[in-house]
């Protein structure tokens, strides 16, 4: 099912073979393929190159890091595509999630703890989707006030303190589980992956995700309420937040609100570099995947070659900027 | 031919209250100004001492009104600089590299000019979204920072020089306040009087006739972001001379800050419309408030939660939004109210 | 008042076999035209006929793709600044003035006179006043633009256009927000430039304004020129005649013989903005036509009816299978079977970048999909069906919508309605920008629907259209109906006159 999905947008997207042939530039066909080539590429080049990249454990630390954002920037794939750019309070959920869950289960045990990191996870939609959806304010602003909101209830409650898990608990034992070399939090982010997918492509909820990111005035006219829609993909990227917090803790058996920085950055990150297009519309959940698997493998070469984090920054920076460029300069050229 | 006629509008009431009135429907400060009303009754109730250690309050006040200053000349013409918080720590940083006290305050303004000019290529030449281009800037600069000063704060070499900027030049204003004063002036002048300033209504309000009207709208945009990149800096100089080091994570907070300051002193994300007198009563809000929390014993994380708040309201409580989210209400409720046939 | 008779000077803006494309559609194909000093020289055609690309392309502000353009014998660079230079004023039918700048301001904008990079406001405002002055005018030189009502803001439009003294003044649809007092008051302001030396193309498709202040006339259709003369030398009966490209006749047999049923849209009292009290009802079968100049009112009548757009006052009622049900939002009107196919189709009617059977799906979503889960073979077949059926070509549902011309794409927002069943639908401009055979087909649907008991409300500033098509027409003219004429009654001449407001003139 996932592979008939993508082949499936890879087919709309490059449009029907009846038109009167238009030459083809190369750009937009970049923009749409390149990724596949390019991540094939990093793979290999890593693996031949780069010392320590082909080990086992490099491999199972790669799944480990990867897993968390992973599960962000597919979740946050529903905030992409429907035109409202990103959503940068990420940040403090996955943070707010992973102190809520280890901090909880400590005493009341997992599945409370679950709970009760689902009822932050959906006072950040319900904020951040009626602002944006019912007020049409600016979701790049309304999610920064959030983030910080949100961090600041977060470093209040929790003091700042390092929350930890017991050595022999459930938690812990999540986090070093392994499958062969995948370990468990790969197969979640995997997990997770297939389910958004299919919302995003299957469900009327995904296609109205779509359609709005497309044209907004005329997927309001043929009767959507919009503002559920809009509530509806942050609340996709809060539940996919909640998930990475808990696997992120899991993986550490640590929690601590200063411990999902940058996780904004590299979701979007991922997200742009796999193809889906920051104006809104196109893009999809396992692009999003195949961006996830570049941007983890990149970052485990920079930190294998020692690069520090400042130099690992301006990289995604760039590669950012990059992507967009190459998404804005084909939409430019007009066979998008 | 038959007769002229004179075709009339504008309000026949010239009594002086009727044109007080017009005058008053008119601006867009209003927010500011109740915002402001309330903190500064809240603060004169319970935390007194922001008004007699207003040295503290008005530094502050100068350092938020800065950045916002700068901001508001990009969201004028309808973009945004998310990068002014980085470009901030940037600047610092190169500045607190050089020696000389004085090449490392011009390198770190150029820098901010720089850095103005990048985006704004990638703004109105690439054609990226600013959202998204200022932000990428944001992280790679803040990556920059980092790699520049190896990831700690880099101690100013003239330290002289740091001290002296903190002592009070006029009366009680420092050169931060004046900094700013001069700064607040300057853009207001620009932005009311100055033909390319005035045009950024134009850019930001129907950038299609401002086109058609041959204003060189990137140029404009060049302009903008340049002035949105110096006062970063500037406030990055500022910022290392008073604390006598530069830290590569600064600015965040102040980011915070300067965008609640600028959007609820009226200036519209869309574009068009504002005022920097808005941004400078926003600003003064804030930086009372700030100043209010932090004398009052209140964490970082509550202030950010405090101006996180303020910022939420300023943005979903413009005309625009409100209209938006009332008229779902007002067809709710009338379907609710009438009777089935 | 009647056409200037001064003596017309030299030709001082030329086209010539001027061609421009958009994509795969040609919207202007080799046309020629010229104006001289002193001419007042209309250009007439209907909706999509291609005047307004035509005037953008004269007016230096689009590229051409084949033909030049002269002023005073030189070729026209192009830019916006250089045809500015050159002499050419264009005002356009959407106003390009910014909102919150000063009437002054937007008088002289990007070409505000300066003393060393500062704005010289006493030198700005008295350009400014001097060009208000020139047409006539009265305004506050400080007052913003977002507080001045439509047809000032239209005035500051023509005042900015007369600032910079062109030697040609390039005028697109300048009355159609205007009143007849306003609109008298702008003919008179033309006519006075004109006997003053001003070269004037005004486009139009009110035709007594055009006999009433014209000199010469250029009709075009579907984007090539079809007639062009002196006003003196024929009549509107031919101009209309040329703009349609066929005779009028009341073409009876295709009328619908069916007799209409039971009430199903009552609409009483509707106020909105430029709506002012309208009441309105549609049977089971029927198709109203509502007739009008642009700007009547129509739209935001429709819109204020089924809650696209909020009333200020009013109440609507659908009525179907006996049942009434009161439509306050609009997604209550679309729950109780109403639908609508908006004016602006690529804006507001189609997701371009999706394909047919998605954009299908958006109103059928309850049908196709069982609880959450979209059913793909379902869709396809409900698509395919629903493309043929219209007469989509090439009914290929996984093309996107935006490959498709104007027709097709119109015929797709159509289908998506067609889907549900409705029971009242509301088309805005069906066939704006549509080619002749599709235009064809889709009236074909319209009636297919009224035959099947759909009860139809159109939109329609094409007469023929309007007269084949509708049961009954309502006229529009300042947000008030101006007149009802049943379809024996109406023709051509009475609902013009009607949206016009006053008797057309006998040629």
């Amino acid at each position: 099912m996932a592979k008939e999905t993508l082949t499936e947008v890879i087919t709309v997207a490059q449009g029907d073979e009846q038109q009167p042939s238009k030459p083809r530039s190369v750009l937009p066909w970049m923009a749409e393929n390149g990724i596949f080539i390019f991540t094939a590429l990093l793979i290999l080049g890593a693996a031949v190159f780069v010392d320590g990249f082909a080990s086992l454990v490099n491999i199972t630390d790669v799944f480990h890091r990867a897993a968390p954002i992973g599960i962000v920037a597919v979740g946050m794939t529903f905030v992409v595509i429907s035109g409202n750019y990103l959503d940068l309070s990420v940040v403090a959920q996955v943070a707010t999630s992973a102190v809520i869950f280890l901090a909880v289960s400590n005493v009341y045990g997992v599945p409370i703890a679950m709970l009760a990191a689902l009822l932050a996870a959906i006072a950040y939609a319900l904020v951040n989707g009626i602002a944006v959806g019912y007020f049409k304010a600016n979701a790049v602003i309304v999610t920064l006030s959030t983030t910080y909101i949100g961090i600041g209830v977060l470093r209040y409650f929790s003091g700042g303190s390092i929350f930890f898990g017991p050595e022999d608990g459930p938690i812990r034992a999540f986090g070093t589980a392994k499958l062969g070399p995948v370990p468990y939090s790969a197969l979640v982010l995997i997990l997770v992956t297939l389910i958004l997918a299919f919302v995003l492509s299957r469900t009327n909820f995904g296609f109205l995700v779509r359609s709005f990111g497309v044209n907004e005035s005329a997927t309001r006219l043929g009767g959507v309420n919009t503002g559920y829609v809009i509530v509806g993909a942050f609340f996709v990227t809060a539940l996919a937040a909640m998930v990475a917090g808990w696997v992120l803790a899991a993986f550490s058996n640590t929690a601590v609100s200063s411990m999902s920085t940058g996780y904004d950055f590299q979701a979007l990150a991922a997200i742009i570099v796999g193809g889906t297009s920051v104006f809104g519309g196109k893009g999809s959940v396992l692009r999003t995947l195949l961006g996830v698997v570049f941007v983890s493998v990149l970052t485990n070469i920079l930190v294998l070659s020692n690069i520090t984090f400042g130099y690992q920054q301006v990289a995604l920076g760039i590669l950012i900027v990059v992507a967009v460029t190459i998404d804005a300069l084909s939409r430019k050229v007009g066979t998008r | 031919m038959s007769q002229t006629q004179s075709l009339k509008l504008g309000s026949s009431d010239t009594s002086f209250l009727g044109r007080a009135r017009l005058v008053v429907a008119r601006r867009t400060e209003g927010r500011g100004v109740a915002l402001l009303a309330i903190i500064l009754v809240v603060v004169s109730l319970t935390q007194p001492l922001v008004f007699t250690a207003y040295p503290v309050s008005l530094g502050r006040i100068a350092l938020i009104g800065l950045v916002a200053l700068g901001l508001t000349a990009v969201i004028l013409m309808g973009e945004l600089d998310l990068s002014v918080a980085s470009t901030l720590a940037v600047s610092g940083v190169v500045m607190a590299l050089i020696p000389d006290v004085w090449l490392g305050i011009l390198a770190a303004l150029a820098m901010g000019l720089v850095i103005g000019v990048i985006n704004a290529f990638f703004v109105a030449v690439v054609g990226i979204n600013s959202f998204i281009a200022t932000l990428g800037m944001l992280f790679a600069l803040r990556g920059l920072a980092y790699i520049l000063s190896d990831e700690t704060p880099v101690r100013l070499t003239d330290t002289d020089a740091g001290i002296a900027f903190g002592q009070a030049l006029i009366g009680p204003l420092t050169p931060r306040v004046l900094i700013f004063v001069l700064a607040f002036l300057a853009l207001q002048i620009f932005v009311s009087r100055v033909k390319a300033g005035r045009e950024f209504f134009a850019v930001g309000g129907n950038r299609q006739a401002a086109y058609d009207a041959g204003i060189p709208v990137k140029r404009r945009i060049f302009t903008g972001f340049m002035i949105s990149g110096f006062v970063a800096s500037l406030a990055g100089v500022i910022n290392t001379l008073e604390r006598t080091a530069a830290d590569p994570r600064a600015g965040l907070t102040v980011l915070l800050a300067s965008f609640a300051a600028a959007i609820i002193g009226g200036n519209y994300l869309k574009g068009g419309r504002g005022s920097i007198v808005g941004t400078l009563i926003g600003a003064t809000a804030l930086g009372v408030l700030q100043v209010a929390l932090t004398l009052s014993g209140i964490q970082v994380p509550v202030q950010e939660i405090f101006i996180g708040l303020i910022l939420l309201l300023a943005v979903t409580t413009d005309p625009a939004s409100l209209r938006a989210v009332l008229g779902s209400i007002r067809s709710v409720r009338q379907g609710r109210s009438k009777s089935r046939a | 008042m009647t056409p200037s008779s001064h003596t017309l000077g030299d030709v001082v803006l030329e086209a010539d076999s001027i061609t421009k494309r958009f994509g795969g559609a040609t919207a202007v194909d080799d046309v020629s035209l010229s104006v001289r000093r002193g001419e007042i020289h209309a250009v007439v055609g209907e909706n999509g006929a291609g005047k307004s690309t035509l005037m953008r392309v004269m007016a230096g502000v689009i590229p051409q793709d084949a033909g030049e353009v002269r002023v005073a014998g030189r070729v026209l660079e192009k830019g916006a600044k250089s045809s500015i230079d050159a002499g050419i004023a264009l005002v356009h039918q959407e106003l390009s003035l910014v909102p919150e700048m000063t009437v002054a301001e937007n008088i002289m904008l990007g070409y505000a006179p300066t003393r060393l990079g500062f704005t010289n406001s006493k030198a700005l405002n008295a350009i400014a006043q001097k060009a208000l002055d020139e047409i006539g005018v009265s305004v506050d030189l400080n007052e913003r633009i977002s507080r001045l009502s439509v047809a000032l803001r239209q005035f500051v439009e023509i005042a900015r256009a007369v600032a910079r003294e062109p030697q040609v003044l390039i005028l697109d649809e300048p009355t159609a927000t205007l009143t007849p007092a306003e609109t008298d008051y702008l003919l008179e302001m033309l006519q006075r430039l004109a006997a003053a030396g001003m070269a004037i193309i005004y486009i139009s498709h009110r035709i007594p304004e055009v006999f009433k202040i014209g000199n010469t006339v250029t009709i075009l259709r579907d984007g090539t020129q079809v007639f062009n003369s002196a006003l003196a030398d024929t009549t509107p009966e031919s101009v209309v005649d040329q703009m349609v490209g066929r005779e009028l006749k009341a073409d009876l047999q295709s009328r619908r013989t069916a007799k209409p049923g039971e009430i199903v849209l009552d609409a009483r009292g509707i106020r909105a903005p430029g709506v002012n009290g309208i009441d309105l009802t549609v049977r089971e079968g029927e198709i109203v036509g509502l007739g009008g100049l642009v700007g009547a009112g129509r739209t935001e009548l429709v819109r204020a009816i089924i809650g696209a757009d909020n009333r200020t006052a009013g109440h609507v009622t659908i009525t179907r299978k006996g049942k009434s049900a009161t439509i306050t939002t609009y997604q209550s009107a679309i729950r109780n079977g109403v639908a609508y196919v908006p004016e602006e189709r690529r804006t507001d009617g189609l997701a371009l970048t999706m394909n047919v059977a998605d954009n299908i799906t958006l109103t059928n979503r309850a049908e196709l999909s069982r609880g959450a889960v979209q059913l793909r073979g379902k869709i396809v077949k409900f698509a395919q069906n629903l493309a043929e059926v219209v007469g989509l070509r090439p009914p290929i549902i996984t093309r996107e919508a935006g490959q498709y011309s104007g027709g097709n794409q119109q015929k797709i927002v159509i289908a998506k309605w067609l889907g549900r069943r409705p029971d009242f639908i509301v088309l805005d401009e069906p066939t704006r920008g549509v080619d002749v055979g599709a235009k064809a087909e889709i009236h074909r649907l319209v009636r297919d629907l009224a035959d099947k008991g759909t009860a139809v409300l159109v939109v329609s500033s094409d007469l023929p259209e309007l007269l084949e098509l509708s049961d009954v027409i309502h006229v529009v003219r300042d947000g008030l109906i101006m007149g009802t004429l049943p379809a024996g009654e109406a023709n051509e001449k009475n609902v013009m006159s009607l949206a016009a407001g006053e008797k057309m003139v006998d040629a």
